[in-house]
């Protein structure tokens, strides 16, 4: 309706005003998505380099650092969304409850870590859990271990310290999503319910869980989008290697490398990002599948 | 078993006190309705009875036992909301039914409590939808299923009909009585509104700030009002308060802004003495004509409502009062009317506006 009215001077000037921001996303987004896509049919090292056509695929799959990197990727994302999309709501619930003292404390503490700086936090983490450091102090005070674990040598711990930095890092982030949604859920639902007798952990799992369900989807994906793109915390910890014996190894860190450690091999690595591209598309696709409403009228 | 009894009942928020004191009996199998002005606490109390409100003092029994720190789900009732409070991602059986997981109760047995609720409330059709599907009024009787379902010894209602509009209002109102009946159960029912609570209760509640003002039956309320305020809150439309004086050994009383004209009153038990300043009470409806005293007036307006003639008059620039005649069609704006009613039906206030009787 209103664009019909829209006089044809209107609506060069309306092109005009969102001009400038076009060029930039064409220049800075646009070009460099289909540019990759491009390189990621060629061969060659550096800046010297020849259409190989499926080439690098082949090579995918009988690269053995590649199938590492991919599998500790989907460690990493099997093991850590679930875990922190649990702690979130569980966090949300607690922090909803109105006689809780100190929430709003509480809540900021919960989301500093996610806005903390990246190298400040990264800093912290490895010293905490550095042979000497206060986890291991911690433990070993307790008596649940006998000698200090090290952490960042041995292939299982050094994965689950990645695990625990970024869940302390994002949990806080999705927790925020799910408080704002609690918000808007009328409270008189869970009054109701309380009459009616419905315990604690049934209003949790039969109330909040699926009225948060669309949150809950919106957090799982970008979630996995973001796990999936896991670099700073394993560069960080392991001084860029994926170490140890590339046990950390992940997609983007294993990109990174084929780009500007090794040997350049720029085809290569474009194809390795657009794995990543796929993984995200399918894992979404499939997220929606589930989440989507099983009754005709929604 | 299942009266209420409320003795001393208080609440504070941090250092507001919001019900000061609140002593009251309900009678197992009452219809019992609160009524009030906005913020005057009807919520609050209703909430306090649920147990979603700790009480800060005094005691609540229900069913002859003590309730103060009794859960919730353990009170024997069930409470519909404002809101109607229904779960949004669940259909109309699965409302009704949810709470009866988790009480033990046995699938089939549960199938067969909705489906008796769903009759009671002709819900039939709409079971199988969400709640976003239904009217104001269907979501309505489906949250009183899901509080019927659970077989309570007392009903709570906070408003539960002031999202509807007018029509579904009335009919509502009435399938409330019906219900009432049927169930044979106490309900407590919240409302602001005075015809509500005249029209379904068997007792009203009168509170205001916090306190009770007068309970009574609908027309113990309306015809012998204990303080100018439940005398103003009950009826429709209000009753008319001229102020005056009282004069000629307690037998009339003079009413300095109506050109001193006098007025005769009933004898009083209590005499009050000459000089004494009172309110006087007359509802539209008490001006008859053929009453024995009468009040010299001009008519300002004239309202036809069809069944009913309401006259707006008042003296030279003083207060408006409101008059209702039955058959007075002839009545025009501007004309001199001699407003009758019968002496008996004047209530006298004191200053402090309590009856006096
Ligand atoms: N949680 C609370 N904290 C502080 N004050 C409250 C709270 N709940 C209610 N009050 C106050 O208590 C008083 C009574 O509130 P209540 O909701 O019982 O009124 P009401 O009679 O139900 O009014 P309405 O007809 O508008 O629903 C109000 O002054 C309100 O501001
Ligand atoms: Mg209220």
């Amino acid at each position: 309706m209103a664009q019909a009215n829209l006089s044809r001077n209107e609506r060069i000037s309306g092109w005009v005003f969102i001009a400038p921001a076009l060029v930039l996303l064409g220049v800075f987004m646009i070009y460099p998505i289909i540019w990759s896509l491009w390189m990621s049919f060629q061969v060659g090292k550096g800046m010297n380099f020849s259409f190989g056509g499926f080439t690098n695929i082949i090579r995918m799959t009988k690269d053995p650092v590649f199938i590492r990197a991919l599998t500790n990727t989907l460690i990493f994302l099997v093991v850590q969304v679930p875990i922190m999309i649990f702690l979130a709501l569980v966090f949300a619930n607690a922090l909803n409850d109105p006689s809780l003292r100190f929430r709003a404390l509480f809540r900021t503490a919960i989301f500093l870590p996610c806005v903390t700086s990246l190298i400040a936090y990264s800093t912290l983490f490895k010293s905490m859990f550095a042979g000497d450091g206060v986890i291991n102090k911690a433990l070993l005070a307790v008596h649940i271990i006998a000698e200090p674990i090290a952490w960042f040598a041995d292939p299982f711990w050094a994965k689950v310290v990645i695990i625990l930095a970024i869940t302390w890092r994002w949990t806080g982030y999705n927790m925020v999503f799910y408080l704002a949604a609690m918000q808007n859920i009328d409270r008189s639902i869970y009054e109701a319910a309380r009459i009616d007798g419905v315990p604690a952990w049934a209003r949790f799992r039969y109330l909040t869980i699926p009225m948060l369900k669309p949150v809950i989807l919106f957090t799982t994906v970008i979630s996995t989008i973001g796990t999936l793109q896991l670099f700073d915390e394993v560069y960080n910890f392991t001084a860029g290697t994926g170490g140890p014996s590339d046990s950390t190894l992940t997609l983007s860190l294993y990109i990174y490398n084929l780009t500007f450690k090794f040997m350049p091999s720029f085809g290569y690595a474009a194809t390795v990002s657009w794995v990543i591209v796929v993984i995200v598309g399918i894992l979404s696709f499939l997220q929606f599948l589930v989440a989507r409403d099983r009754r005709p009228a929604a | 078993m299942s009266g209420l009894k409320l003795r001393g009942v208080r609440k504070s928020f941090g250092a507001i006190e919001v019900i000061k004191g609140v002593d009251l009996d309900i009678e197992s199998k009452e219809f019992v309705v609160f009524v009030g002005p906005s913020g005057c606490g009807k919520s609050t109390l209703l909430r306090m009875i649920a147990g979603l409100e700790p009480i800060t003092a005094g005691d609540l029994e229900i069913g002859g036992a003590r309730m103060n720190d009794v859960d919730p789900s353990k009170r024997g009732i069930a409470m519909v909301f404002q809101t109607y409070a229904l779960y949004p991602h669940m259909t109309v059986r699965e409302n009704m039914g949810f709470a009866l997981r988790f009480a033990g109760v046995a699938k089939p047995e549960i199938a067969r409590q909705v489906d008796e609720a769903a009759r009671i409330l002709e819900l039939g059709p709409l079971m199988n939808r969400r709640p976003k599907e239904l009217s104001g009024g269907q979501r309505q009787r489906v949250a009183i299923g899901r509080a019927i379902v659970r077989h309570p010894q007392v009903f709570l209602f906070d408003e539960p009909l002031s999202n509807l509009d007018a029509e579904l209002r009335v009919h509502m109102r009435i399938e409330l009585a019906r219900l009432h009946k049927e169930l044979a159960t106490t309900i407590i029912y919240v409302t602001h509104d005075q015809v509500e609570a005249m029209t379904l209760a068997d007792k009203i509640v009168v509170l205001r700030d916090g306190s009770v003002a007068q309970v009574g039956t609908p027309l113990q309320l309306y015809d012998d009002p204990d303080n100018l305020f439940v005398a103003g809150f009950i009826g429709s439309p209000k009753m008319n308060f001229l102020s005056g004086v009282v004069a000629a050994g307690g037998s009339t009383v003079r009413l300095p802004d109506y050109g001193d004209q006098s007025i005769p009153v009933a004898a009083l038990r209590s005499r009050p003495a000459d000089g004494t300043p009172v309110t006087v009470g007359l509802r539209p409806d008490h001006f008859k004509r053929g009453g024995a005293a009468h009040l010299d007036l001009n008519v300002e307006l004239i309202e036809h409502l069809g069944s009913e003639t309401y006259a707006y008059a008042r003296f030279g620039k003083g207060e408006v009062l409101t008059i209702a005649t039955q058959n007075d069609r002839d009545l025009k704006a501007g004309a001199r009317l001699a407003a009758h009613f019968d002496p008996a039906s004047a209530l006298l206030f004191d200053a402090a506006g309590q009856r006096i009787r």
